[in-house]
Formats: structure tokens, sequence, C-alpha cells
């Protein structure tokens, strides 16, 4: 779901009424949606893929949503606080749980765990 | 890089609270009214929703009861996620195939996101810094005490 983002940025699918990304900032957000999300899905580099995405996830809720741009309005100190109220909620939770992803690592069932199997196994041998 | 394994605890805490409480936001402005902006006053399965939302993300978020608050709250988002956003009821007009089964187009990422997150509650634990493990700890250590 988070690569979708990278993928609408980027592909232009899924389709979007905004577009492909054209700033260089958006640039490098959807590259990094789409290459960590992909990443993350299948458990490879888990844990860079992690950071680089849950480091992303927090610039974009303090230059987006925080700073009000998603609201038609000057933003109230309630409605920079509460992600409920600026549209900042997906941001806010993807980037704790992309940084428990980091920290938990990429578990047993990924490809992280199958490489790390084999080369565990290949040095008892 | 698993000696960041040492810090999963506290993050995992951490992650709890800030989703517990996001969730919980949900149920505050349904049946609270705040914090503002919601659909006004909710009725039948919405107030139901909102209990849910409010209490579960609560319990969550403090890591009480947390695997039963994670399953009945990621099974309410489930149940959101199909009645609401895959029926296209959050779209302003009727949605296509299409609309229907991408979460980004319709609307419905939150939920199903949460609904996983939740899920992965229930079999992960309320984690070493949560009340439930308060509460374990000192069970553990009456009988002890009692024994010495």
């Amino acid at each position: 779901m988070f690569a979708c983002h990278g993928g609408q940025k980027i592909l232009g699918f899924p389709s979007s009424e905004r577009g492909l990304a054209t700033s260089p900032l958006g640039l490098t957000a959807g590259w990094i949606e789409l290459t960590c999300g992909l990443l993350v899905a299948v458990g490879l580099l888990t844990r860079l893929a992690a950071f680089i995405a849950s480091g992303e996830m927090a610039v974009a809720y303090f230059l987006t949503s925080f700073s009000g741009t998603t609201l038609n309005h000057a933003p109230t100190v309630l409605e920079r606080l509460l992600p409920i109220l600026n549209k900042g909620e997906l941001p806010v939770v993807f980037c704790f749980v992309f940084l428990l992803i980091l920290f938990h690592g990429p578990g047993r069932w990924s490809i992280d765990g199958l490489i790390c199997g084999r080369s565990a196994t290949k040095s008892t041998t | 890089m698993n000696f960041l394994n040492r810090f999963t605890d506290p993050v995992y805490c951490l992650m709890r609270l800030i989703v517990g409480l996001v969730f919980a936001c949900h149920g505050g402005q349904k049946l609270l009214g705040f914090p503002g902006g919601g659909h006004g006053g909710a009725h039948g399965l919405m107030l139901l929703g909102a209990i849910i939302e409010l209490v579960g993300g609560f319990l969550i978020a403090f890591g009480l009861a947390t695997r039963l608050a994670a399953f009945i709250s990621s099974g309410e988002m489930a149940v959101a996620y199909f009645m609401v956003h895959a029926a296209g009821k959050a779209l302003a007009q009727a949605g296509s195939p299409i609309d229907a089964f991408f979460p980004i187009i319709n609307k419905g990422e939150l939920a199903v996101v949460l609904c996983w997150v939740f899920f992965f509650m229930v079999f992960y634990g309320p984690g070493r810094w949560s009340i439930d493990a308060l509460i374990g700890k000192r069970k553990a250590a009456a009988p002890a005490a009692t024994a010495t």
C-alpha cells in the first residue's frame, strides 16, 4: 500500500487526480515510497528500507500535514497538534509502524530470513 | 543490525501508544464531539464502532488487555473497510471495480493499516512495556514471595 503512493507519483498507477510528481522533493518521495514499500513488503533489506520509509513519513507529516498545507485555511494550534484534524493520520501511523519494523527486524518469514537461514546453515557445515 | 533488537520493547510501546491514541481520537470524534470535525452524533452500528474505537484505542495505547482489545479493534476495522470503503460510500461518485479494489482510491487506507497493525498486536502481545506486563510481573512475584 505504501508502494501504491509511490506508484501514483512515479508511474501514474493507481491513477490519481494530482497526476505525476514533478518537483524534485515529490520525485524523491515517490521513489522512496515505491522501492521501500516493495522491499518492506517482501522483506528484503527490511531494516534499511523501513528506516528510510519511516524518516520519509516523518518529513511528509511535518512538511505537509503539520504545516497545514492539506487544509484550505491556516491551521489552528489544535489542528497542528491532532493528526485527525490535519489529515496526517496515515503518515503518523506509517512512520511509527516502520519504526517498529526497523527495530523488530524482518522476522522469520521474509527474504532476509531465508538468506540468513541459508548462510547460517552454510557456516555450520 | 541485530543490535537494534534491544530497543524493540520501548519502540513497540511508543508505536502502541501513538496508534492507539490515533484510533481513540476517531471514537472521541463520534462519541464526545472532540476533536471536532466529525460527521455529528453516531447511531446504531456507528455508535458501537465509536465505543470500540474509544475504549479499544485507550486499552491498546496503555497496554491493558491488549490482545483482546486489539482483536476486537482489528475486527471492527475490517468491517469498517468492507462496509464503508470497499462499498465505495466514502467516494463522491459511484465507485468502479478498480476504485473498490484499491484502498488508495477508496480512502480506506487508514482502516486497512490499522486492521493489520491490530491483527499483528493480537499475536505479538502487549510487550514488556505495558500495564499487562506489570500485572503479570506482580502475579508472578506474589506466589514466589509466599513460598519463601
